[in-house]
């Protein structure tokens, strides 16, 4: 590794990094750091666990190349798929052994460093029976780019009776577009959780994860978005519930300023004692900002349960004005308001990341107390 | 002068005139209770006093603390040493009760005291209001007066929904705040307390009472002697003086 060159770059983007959870001190049980295409960071330090670029377990593992890598997520599937399968693979492979339960977190960083250029990654995660993984994944510029496009491949297997929580930091720019997709696998009475969160402006991002649940298996998706200037976000999540009593969880919350919101929610319900919920809720700030929200319910089968919430609107004049009557300023009550809309106490995540989430909302909206 | 004196007061919600002319006064250290049937516009001139939205001043004056307050936002009256323990407060989904006692409470005083007195402790973990039962929402609210310590507390409705003993616990912490304990006239707070049934009185000493009847107040007097003919007639004789008012106001004999 260009260890010289490394250091430069960490110190010199140490504040955007920090900003998506690498690096900063943090315990962690791996790395991995992509600038543009390069990797400039790979590395594992605990037992049954192995963080190796896509390229290279490609080559080490069969498995990787003929079950593994683009299995979830078709080649053809559009535009950035075909873009994906076209280029050499930059990314990481992550692998647990079967029954290794690691708490400390996997921290990986993408940054895009020069202006105008495409980042093309293809991730792989790869969970052995009854394992547990933690995954920060952090998404940034480097402090002079302002304009690009990220297209982001990512396959994630579950096996049997695993855990996976799975955190993605998106710290874009207004003048960026980002085209990930992703697919899960998860299998018979394994879990997986994803927490995302968009606390930028970007130009275009759109996002529609879908995770196929085994029987027993349940699959979260939990997100929060704040949406500012002229960003146009299309996120959503879908989950096919397909194995007996397998359930899934899908919960977004939505702040605008300005800039258009769409999300889009589908679970599907395909067989006995399958359950699922979503709530999609939009707090809208200002006239210049809309939200759309699409919740979807799909049932094939009448032993199964499935529910929605969604409410779109403004901050409530009542709780506002309650909250002043206590001395707090208007400014102060909207900021204590959006940050209690936007903090669904994500269970289940380990506390640091909860909060560096936290922290990226704090320094979001404006005003906090 | 009075730590708070309302002058020629009117007050709309829409097109709608709910206080007529209220003229009001209270002294540093004492308690009033207010009393009047429902929808006579008690709650409305505690809201008035705090300039809570929705309520539109149309004449008079609100002068607390010798400054004009009238056109002052909700926070800095608040900020004044005004607090009210709200009739209906609001529930404030994902605001933890113990974070906005936080951001109310100045130096790094200790919250378990005051919600352990209030046998509030198991709630500072959860959302403001949300799921509380009625007595829980009072006692919250008392608990966020007792952490913001005004100068003058407008307590609507305290022990409304509020079990037996916990009348009494709120009480005790209310007059904690009122200093009770003190000789008067080293009471500096005040408050200003509405009750229908007058329970809290057997808690706590008021030293006036006043009756609002259709957006005006229609005498002050004894707390115990008005609250025993309220309990007696009800408010048919006030309805008297109402007429007699409706009528100095209009002229003439009908109402507005
Ligand atoms: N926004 C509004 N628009 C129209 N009328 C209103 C509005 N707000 C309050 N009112 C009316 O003003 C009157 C006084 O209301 P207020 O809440 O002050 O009564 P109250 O004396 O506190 O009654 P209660 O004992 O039932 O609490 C009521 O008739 C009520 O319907
Ligand atoms: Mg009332």
């Amino acid at each position: 590794m260009q260890d010289k060159r490394l250091d430069e770059i960490i110190s010199n983007e140490n504040s955007r990094l920090e900003e998506i959870g690498y690096g900063g001190g943090l315990p962690s049980c791996g790395n991995f750091l992509v600038m543009d295409a390069s990797v400039l960071e790979s590395m594992y330090a605990a037992s049954g666990l192995e963080i190796i670029p896509i390229s290279d377990a490609i080559e080490k593992y069969p498995r990787v190349r003929d079950e593994l890598y683009f299995s979830l997520v078709k080649k053809d599937k559009n535009e950035y798929t075909r873009l994906a399968s076209g280029a050499r693979p930059v990314g990481y492979y992550i692998r647990v052994e079967p029954g290794v339960k690691i708490e400390d977190p996997v921290q990986a960083a993408f940054m895009l460093a020069s202006t105008g250029g495409t980042q093309v990654i293809h991730n792989i995660i790869d969970l052995g029976q009854g394992s547990g993984l933690n995954i920060l994944n952090g998404c940034t510029t480097s402090c002079q780019v302002f304009q690009g496009k990220h297209v982001g491949i990512t396959e994630v297997y579950v096996s049997e009776g695993a855990s996976l929580s799975y955190t993605m930091l998106h710290n874009w720019g207004k003048d960026i577009e980002v085209y990930p997709v992703t697919g899960i696998h998860v299998e018979k009475n394994a879990r997986f959780v994803s927490n995302y969160a968009a606390m930028t402006a970007v130009k275009k991002l759109v996002a529609y994860p879908t995770a196929w649940v085994e029987a027993g298996g349940s699959a979260r998706f939990h997100s929060i978005i704040y949406s500012k200037n002229n960003s146009h976000f299309d996120m959503g999540a879908r989950a096919v519930l397909k194995g007996e009593d397998s359930g899934a969880e899908i919960i977004s919350r939505v702040v605008s300023e300005a800039g258009i919101v769409i999300s889009r929610q589908m679970i599907e319900g395909l067989t006995t004692g399958c359950k699922g919920h979503m709530e999609c809720s939009g707090l809208l700030l200002d006239e210049k900002a809309v939200i759309h929200t699409i919740p979807e319910l799909k049932g094939a089968h009448p032993d199964i349960n499935l529910s929605h919430e969604a409410a779109v609107g403004r901050i409530s004049s009542k709780e506002l004005s309650y909250l002043m009557a206590r001395g707090l300023t208007e400014e102060e009550a909207r900021s204590l308001i959006i940050r209690g809309f936007l903090d669904i106490g994500i269970e289940g995540i380990p506390p640091r990341i909860h909060d560096i989430i936290e922290d990226t909302i704090k320094k979001s909206v404006r005003g906090s107390v | 002068m009075g730590l708070l004196d309302i002058k020629g007061l009117k007050v709309s919600a829409g097109s709608h005139e709910i206080l007529k002319g209220i003229d009001f006064s209270i002294e540093e250290g004492r308690t009033t209770v207010v009393f009047g049937p429902n929808g006579s516009g008690k709650s409305t001139l505690m809201g008035a006093i705090l300039g809570l939205p929705g309520f539109n001043i149309t004449a008079g004056s609100i002068i607390f603390k010798g400054r004009d307050i009238t056109a002052l936002p909700v926070h800095e009256r608040s900020r004044m040493g005004i607090g009210l323990a709200f009739q209906y407060p609001p529930a404030v989904k994902g605001v933890r009760l113990s974070t906005l006692l936080d951001n109310i409470k100045n130096g790094d005083e200790d919250l378990h005291t005051y919600s352990e007195m209030l046998n509030m402790d198991q709630y500072l973990d959860r959302d403001i209001n949300l799921g509380f039962s009625g007595g829980e929402r009072k006692r919250s609210e008392i608990l966020q007066l007792m952490v913001q310590k005004p100068d003058l507390l407008l307590l609507d409705e305290p022990e409304s929904g509020v079990d037996i003993e916990n009348i009494s616990i709120i009480s005790r912490a209310l007059n904690l705040i009122l200093e009770k304990d003190k000789p008067l006239r080293k009471r500096k707070r005040s408050a200003i307390i509405i009750t229908h049934t007058g329970y809290i009185l057997d808690y706590m000493r008021a030293d006036t009472a006043c009756v609002i009847v259709g957006g005006y107040i229609l005498g002050c007097g004894s707390p115990s002697e008005i609250l025993a003919e309220i309990r007696e007639k009800g408010y048919s004789q006030c309805m008297e003086c109402y007429r007699d008012m409706v009528r100095r106001d209009t002229g003439a004999g009908q109402e507005t």
